[in-house]
């Protein structure tokens, strides 16, 4: 029994006492980060790597990979204000669902890694794209935006010295340019700084925030659970499947799973207005896509959205370079993080039920403050890493850039996607070009190349296929009129 | 905000998100006309760099280091530039704010900005950053927290000083002793801290 003998080193590594107590120390960081406002889970990892540089990698991950679960989680729930039973199913939903996409980790991680281990150049830099091409797609408002965005994270990655030649690219001279410039910095800048500025802005004209009341008993009574369990599983489905199958993110699959609920729940009249099923469903769905990105992220190395992309880069920086190598050279590496998340979904499930109290005190922090706060640990987090003012000064411009972002509609996720990604792309695009002696055709020569290519072509122009559809039916109808 | 409101809220009727404030569609349409211009210099200037920042490798490759840049310099040029076209055309955005519910991307920024308040802490972030070796994180730190605080909220003065002190020396303590992090200890090394 492979998969036991698996579990067991994971739960044998994340299960030690000092491991656990760092798991804890993730989930209650990754919750405050979470439920904090004007903080989103992609600032908040970002913001939280820095303080494992002082761990040892194996260590490090649990209290990282529980706090990104925690952070998603938190985040909606401090988005939604929910009230009494509503935290209870969200955190039993992401419990359920943390569970399953756990599970399913478990069976088929090995099995897709070994799949991928099969894969030459091609398919890698085809799988590569397919993987912008998925996210950028799902990014934004408008899909040149997003697209501009993810090149961008591109020409930022080619800074640097050239591995495969040895040739300095955009250094301009500097010293510290050769080695590229670090993703956290552009990460922190581009989440973290921003987010200052925009609090800025709101600290003038602030928002109304609409705070329930926790009222009567947190638990769920018999009636509910009866509603809960359907919804709780059709959303876990869903959001596996958006998220591991489609790499898309979170909130994609919360959406998804919600409009199931409107379809197909007997409940659906009371959705809106507080029903255990939409909170169950869209819940379940999000941890459950968190888990399934996971494992494209774990088996192929291809991150699926901005945030398992913040992870991806804070593994490469401890040294660690997933895809599928990993399940055969860091077991227990891999299975200690899988087995972590799940400790981290449980301390969630204990954590957040007694103390929803102090969450809710939490809110109370003024904004002002805990802008500040951003600051001095978006400062920490960046000169921590090389120990480089220069990393500062250029954190700073990235903010500004981010900002401009922002306020331009420019999503940024991609272009952390397009930063940890870009080297490796161009290093599989040109040994592909290696091996086929300057010719473009060993990409469709490759069936599977072929395959992640078709997708990644469908994925970027969805948009336009309903106007050109229109269209060609148009210029149909018109000729025959013209007959 | 329920995810149903936000759901109904993000696909607007016919009547589009802007038309209810006249004003802010205007800011918004000039702002991203003026974005699609940085985009297609930002392009143009990475495409002509990958040119003369890209020196040629003295080993013959199949493809060399210039390629994949000059690559991604021509698809950016020709995104911003239909970027540009589209925003100076008067390009209606119900098509997109279909999709913005359906992925669920990010609300907009429609506060105006606060340029002034914005520019201190701008200048304040360059401040920290130059004086960051010199000061030490400790003190440095601490500064820029009071400074910030008090350009933000000027009326908790004696809270922020405590919080400010306990956050900036309370930080050094825990990552420069505790976690052996190195941080710039400034004129604190002159105690022996």
């Amino acid at each position: 029994m492979d998969l036991l003998q698996n579990i067991a080193l994971g739960f044998s590594v994340a299960g030690t006492p000092f491991n656990l107590l760092l798991a804890f120390v993730g989930v209650f960081l990754g919750t405050v980060i979470g439920v904090l406002p004007g903080i989103g889970p992609m600032t908040g990892v970002a913001l939280l790597i820095p303080i494992c540089f002082g761990l040892p990698p194996s260590s490090a991950t649990p209290g990282e990979s529980s706090s990104v679960v925690t952070c998603l989680d938190g985040h909606e729930m401090a988005k939604q204000g929910r009230a009494g039973p509503a935290l209870a199913a969200a955190a039993i939903g992401s419990f359920v669902a943390g569970t399953f996409a756990t599970i399913m980790l478990m069976a088929f991680g090995p099995f897709l890694a070994q799949v991928a281990l099969k894969f030459g150049p091609p398919e890698f830099f085809a799988l590569m794209v397919m993987g912008l091409t998925v996210v950028t797609s799902l990014a934004g408002r408008s899909m040149l935006k997003a697209i501009f965005s993810t090149l961008l994270g591109l020409a930022i990655a080619m800074v640097g010295i050239d591995l495969q030649s040895g040739v300095q690219r955009f250094t301009f001279g500097n010293i510290q340019f050769m080695d590229g410039i670090e993703f956290l910095v552009v990460a922190i800048g581009i989440f973290a700084l921003t987010e200052v500025f925009i609090n800025i802005a709101e600290l003038k004209n602030p928002k109304e925030v609409s705070m329930e009341k926790i009222k009567g008993g947190l638990w769920l009574t018999k009636d509910d659970w009866k509603r809960f369990w359907p919804s709780s599983i059709r959303g876990t489905l869903s959001g596996f499947f958006v998220g591991g199958v489609a790499g898309a993110g979170a909130a994609v699959a919360s959406f998804v799973s919600y409009g199931i609920e409107k379809r197909f729940s007997k409940h659906r009249k009371e959705l809106g207005t507080g029903a255990i099923e939409g909170v169950a469903g869209p819940e379940s769905a999000n941890n459950a896509a968190a888990g399934g990105s996971l494992i494209y992220l774990l088996c192929l190395g291809i991150p699926g959205s901005g945030t398992t992309a913040i992870m991806l880069g804070a593994l490469m920086m401890f040294g660690l370079q997933p895809g599928p190598l990993l399940f055969t050279q860091q077991p227990a590496f891999v299975w200690g993080l899988i087995a972590s998340m799940y400790i981290g979904n449980i301390m969630l499930l204990v954590l957040n039920l007694p103390l929803v109290g102090l969450w809710v005190k939490l809110l109370k922090v003024p904004e002002y403050l805990l802008t500040l706060f951003i600051l001095i640990f978006s400062f920490l987090g960046v000169y921590t890493m090389n120990n480089s003012v220069q990393d500062l000064f250029l954190m700073v411009i990235f903010g500004i850039i981010g900002y401009g972002m922002k306020r331009a509609d420019v999503p940024a996720a991609p272009i952390v996607l397009g930063m940890v990604l870009g080297k490796q792309m161009e290093e599989k695009f040109r040994q592909s070009m290696v091996i086929s002696d300057g010719s473009f055709g060993i990409f469709f020569s490759r069936p599977i190349a072929v395959a992640f290519l078709i997708i990644a072509f469908m994925s970027i122009t969805n948009p336009y296929w309903k106007p050109a559809f229109l269209a060609i039916k148009k210029l149909f109808t018109r000729s025959k009129a013209a007959v | 905000m329920t995810l149903s409101r936000q759901l109904e809220n993000a696909i607007p009727s016919r009547s589009g998100l802007y038309m209810e404030f006249p004003m802010a569609r205007k800011v918004a349409k000039r702002e991203e006309r003026i974005a699609s211009v940085i985009m297609t210099v930002f392009a143009a200037a990475y495409f002509i760099g990958t040119f003369f920042l890209i020196p040629h490798p003295t080993i013959k490759q199949q493809v060399g280091p210039d390629a994949f840049p000059k690559a991604v310099g021509i698809i950016l040029i020709l995104v911003s530039v239909a970027y540009m076209i589209q925003q100076f055309r008067g390009y209606v955005k119900e098509a997109d704010e279909k999709r913005a519910a359906i992925i669920g991307a990010d609300e907009k920024v429609e506060t105006k900005a606060d340029l002034k308040t914005m520019g201190i802490m701008l200048a304040l972030m360059f401040a920290y950053v130059f004086l960051f070796d010199f000061l030490g994180y400790a003190l440095t730190t601490f500064l820029v927290f009071i400074i910030g605080a008090i350009v933000l909220d000027h009326k908790h003065l004696r809270r922020d000083v405590i919080v400010a002190f306990v956050a900036s020396f309370g930080l050094y303590f825990v990552f420069s002793l505790l976690l052996r992090v190195q941080l710039p200890a400034g004129p604190l090394s002159l105690l022996g801290l």
